[in-house]
């Protein structure tokens, strides 16, 4: 065909530029959305709980449209787009996720009867630009073969020099640890969080990419402390009764543990405004609800049955994260955690 | 093949009048060159908005950053030449059991991405591993997440470029030479030392180059084994901290590095080319060993190929039919294989495309101008996937943008953005990256087409295009899908610039087993991964059956 075209005196780079200009339109045209889809970007996607938007849309007679990614992705991919995103609903993990999207516009306010009354004040932006999903615990875990029951108490105690070499981190780069810090130079100060983070770093912690990582490395004996979120523990424990991690509930005498959330928002400029609300209303309502505690994250309402198994978990004193003061300090929090070497 | 090109001998057109004018050629190739590489020369614009020099997050990280990937480099470059070297000095001057098929098989474990052979070791590391199929029980690997051990795990998939350069050089090394040193008094392996090493220098460090150039650009392994190199830096400044400008500063000073590396390579080598001219049956003959060396040579290797590819491959297997069995494996793969081979098959069908406008441009114009877009338009394949990930990021960007914005002021229609919200940008970025691959393929067949026959088809009147269509197409197309072949492989195994720029839900193979195995999930990476050898095994069965039907030496000639 090619050889034809040239034949017939075809420059070569007209035939280039239609050959791709025709791919293109051929790619462009496979991507465009209809316009009645709810969009839903969803930084829950690695969760399993698609089942409830599948449900949603059985109960609401809308059709809707997800699309995964970690959360730095579907932000990165929300602020780029602008007024010409597709996305009707942002729902993501980590308070810190929800706070960048809301700081940089990204998010509309919606609040409607049955959304206060699902969430508790505590546990939405008080400008309504989200509403808290689940909420989750980040607390120190330890190796049940070789640290005692209650040897562990705080998260200073990765900083304690008789742990060298025996505690683990995830990546700075993750957010539930920028959430975490953040949230201690709102509390502690820039100065007391420097010095606990240099004591946990002084350990030589091994830096992980993930919390189950984390989890399978204590589980294989290399580490003997590290700080996750408390349901990548549940899971792995529902799996395995026997598996040898158990959480090290922290600062019981003082603050709490730390707790964060996951939320969802309607993202600024939806065309389905309505269904958008609908949706934040079904996540929060206590049928969805119950999907999401399944896999071990505890539900937003208080009167809500804690997750199977987790009923003691549910009893550990918490101390929620400052959503005002933290946001806006988590890039100071990315920059310490980096100068103090934490990778 | 057919040179019968004039079948209906058309009378000349009426000789037009030839004007001078700039020839569109060497305007195609130019604005390919320029839209190729104005995204990477932009890079150190990064260092000056507002205000000159690092920012803070970029000078946080850039010292451990760029240590650690200077022993990363430097490991890999030493651990390549010993293992590679070693085994091509072995292979080509002794003779011992199982030596011919050990000959081709050392090349293997080039089909493994350094991320598929981390999800491997991970795996049988993983006590509480869902897979029950462990070939070997689970084992420890106490140092597996160091530097040290990423520069192991690179070295396995890597010394393959040194064994395939350092065994042809040996090959094309006159027996003479090696018998001249002997009749002087050195014993074989002085004289191996003494004479073939140091002719085979400049094929072995040209090897080592390109060994120590991947593994800069290794973007998988790092990331997977929580190692400080720059190209882990550059990602996690990206998308977690979304500093653009960090992340392109660390981008520049990756590329300057790498820019720095093939410039010492050049110099080093110079015009050191010890090319003999060999007749047939004058290579080296391999001395049969005897007595005990004689089994123990191929223990070495054989162990060696145990573990870096037999048995990682028949783990693969195990751990994917236990998948397989219980639907454990994971759940979007089949959207997975069609994202891959999607991607896969629209770089490949362009790549060619645009290496037939390069190649001919050059032969028609072989001015130097045109030789210079020819040769920058290729550059992209020495420069890692993450730097050319987040150089094209930014320009397209601003195109979205203002396409977004003109559709919005002049329409009042809102449009999707068009290069970064679909695999447009990617497949860019996969062009800019491989270019050279599908060029130097359908260079190499172009050299070999006499300019006689140019001549001759025009005498008889047929005009450029003819000329083209009718006798260079039909010679070139073996190169063409050579190199469309080795464009469509190197797509579907890249990880660094998928793994920045894929539209949201695009996942690849690729990023698949890396999502999976940074989750340890490991049951869900499997199949995906076995996939992927599986793929990364095509070139290399091609390469061995090169080897084995023409003999190294030319067969190494298309390969470097």
């Amino acid at each position: 065909m090619l050889a034809s075209l040239i034949r017939r005196r075809w420059p070569l780079p007209v035939i280039a530029l239609t050959v791709v200009v025709v791919i293109v339109a051929f790619m462009l045209a496979g991507s465009a959305d209809e316009q009645d889809d709810l969009v839903v970007y969803n930084g829950r996607s690695h969760y399993g709980d698609e089942q409830v938007f599948r449900d949603f849309e059985k109960a609401y007679g809308v059709d809707v449209v997800l699309r995964g990614g970690t959360g730095p992705e579907l932000y990165e991919r929300l602020r780029r787009e602008g007024d010409a995103t597709p996305a009707d609903v942002l729902v993501t993990t980590d308070l810190a996720n929800l706070w960048r999207a809301e700081e940089s516009g990204l998010l509309e306010p919606s609040t409607s009867a049955t959304l206060e009354a699902n969430v508790p004040v505590a546990l939405h932006d008080p400008g309504n630009h989200w509403w808290a999903l689940t909420t989750r615990l980040r607390v120190p875990v330890v190796s049940t073969k070789r640290i005692a029951p209650g040897e562990i108490t705080s998260y200073d105690d990765l900083g304690d020099p008789k742990y060298k070499g025996r505690t683990c981190l995830r990546t700075s780069n993750n957010e539930y640890n920028q959430s975490l810090v953040a949230d201690m130079i709102a509390k502690r100060g820039k100065a007391a969080t420097e010095a606990l983070l240099r004591s946990w770093m002084a350990n030589d912690p091994k830096v992980l990419n993930s919390d189950g990582e984390m989890l399978a490395v204590m589980a294989a004996g290399d580490c003997d402390i590290g700080i996750a979120n408390h349901y990548y523990l549940a899971r792995a424990l529902q799996e395995n009764p026997k598996f040898p991690v158990a959480p090290a509930w922290p600062d019981q005498d003082g603050a709490g543990a730390h707790a964060n959330v996951s939320g969802a928002g309607v993202v600024k400029g939806t065309d389905q405004r309505k269904a958008a609300v609908a949706l934040l209303e079904y996540l929060t309502s206590p049928r969805a609800q119950r999907a999401f505690t399944d896999s071990g994250e505890f539900a937003i309402s208080p009167s809500a049955p804690a997750p199977e198994g987790l009923a003691d978990w549910a009893e550990v004193k918490v101390d929620p994260i400052a959503v005002a003061q933290a946001g806006p300090l988590l890039g100071e929090a990315t920059a310490l955690m980096l100068s103090v070497g934490w990778n | 093949m057919e040179l019968t090109t004039a079948r209906t001998p058309a009378p000349p057109a009426a000789a037009a009048p030839r004007r001078a004018r700039v020839s569109g050629w060497v305007v195609a190739s130019g604005a390919i060159a320029i839209v190729m590489v104005a995204p990477l020369l932009a890079l150190p614009a990064s260092f000056f908005r507002g205000g000159v020099g690092f920012d803070t997050l970029a000078r946080l990280l850039l010292p451990d950053a760029l240590r650690t990937s200077l022993l990363l480099a430097g490991g890999v470059g030493i651990g390549t030449l010993l293992v590679g070297g070693g085994l091509a000095v072995l292979i080509s001057f002794y003779d011992f059991p199982g030596r011919k098929w050990l000959d081709w098989a050392l090349v293997l474990p080039m089909a493994m991405p350094g991320y598929v052979l981390v999800f491997v070791v991970l795996g049988l590391f993983d006590v509480d591993s869902p897979l029950q199929s462990s070939l070997f029980g689970s084992f420890h690997i106490p140092g597996i997440r160091t530097t040290f051990g990423g520069i192991c795990i690179l070295t396995a998939v890597l010394y393959p470029y040194v064994y395939v350069l350092g065994r042809s050089a040996f090959l094309g090394q006159s027996r003479q030479t090696l018998e001249a040193a002997r009749s002087l008094g050195r014993s074989r392996g002085g004289a191996i030392r003494s004479v073939a090493l140091p002719l085979a220098r400049p094929a072995l460090a040209g090897g080592v180059a390109l060994a120590v150039m991947e593994a800069l650009a290794d973007f998988g392994t790092v990331n997977l084994l929580g190692i400080r190199a720059l190209t882990n830096a550059i990602y996690r400044v990206w998308n977690g901290a979304f500093d653009e400008a960090s992340a392109l500063q660390l981008a520049t000073v990756l590329l300057t590095l790498t820019l720095a590396l093939i410039t010492i390579e050049r110099l080093l080598r110079g015009r050191a080319r010890y090319n003999q001219s060999l007749a047939r049956g004058d290579a080296v003959e391999p001395q049969p060993l005897r007595g005990w060396k004689r089994w123990l040579a191929p223990v070495a290797p054989c162990l060696l190929l145990a573990v870096v590819f037999v048995i990682p491959v028949a783990q693969l297997v195990a751990w994917s039919l236990e998948t397989i069995r219980e639907g454990t494996t994971v759940p979007n793969l089949r959207d997975a294989v069609w994202n891959t081979v999607f991607l896969g098959v629209i770089t490949a069908a362009i790549a060619p495309v645009i290496a037939i406008v390069l190649v001919y441009g050059m032969r028609l114009h072989g001015s130097r101008t045109n030789r210079v877009f020819t040769r920058l338009s290729t550059v992209g394949y020495a420069i890692p996937g993450t730097v050319i990930a987040v150089a094209v990021y930014v320009p397209l960007v601003w195109l979205d943008r203002r396409f977004v914005d003109f559709a919005d002021s002049a329409f009042d229609a809102s449009i999707d953005l068009i290069f970064t919200g679909s695999i447009l940008g990617l497949v860019f970025a996969y062009l800019v990256r491989f270019n050279a691959l599908s060029f130097m393929s359908t260079d190499a067949r172009m050299q070999h087409v006499d300019p006689r026959l140019d001549d001759a088809a025009r005498s008889l009147g047929a005009d450029r295009a003819r000329v083209l269509a009718d006798v260079h197409l039909p010679l070139l197309r073996p190169g063409l899908i050579a190199g469309a072949l080795l464009v469509l492989v190197e797509v579907m195994k890249e990880l660094p610039a998928t793994a920045l720029l894929r539209p949201l839900g695009r996942d690849t193979l690729a990023i698949t087993v890396w999502e999976a195995t940074k989750d340890s999930r490991l049951d869900a990476a499997a199949l995906p991964a076995l996939l992927i050898v599986l793929i990364g095994l095509v070139p290399v069965i091609v390469l061995v059956r090169l080897l084995r039907a023409e003999g190294w030496t030319s067969a190494a000639d298309q390969f470097g």
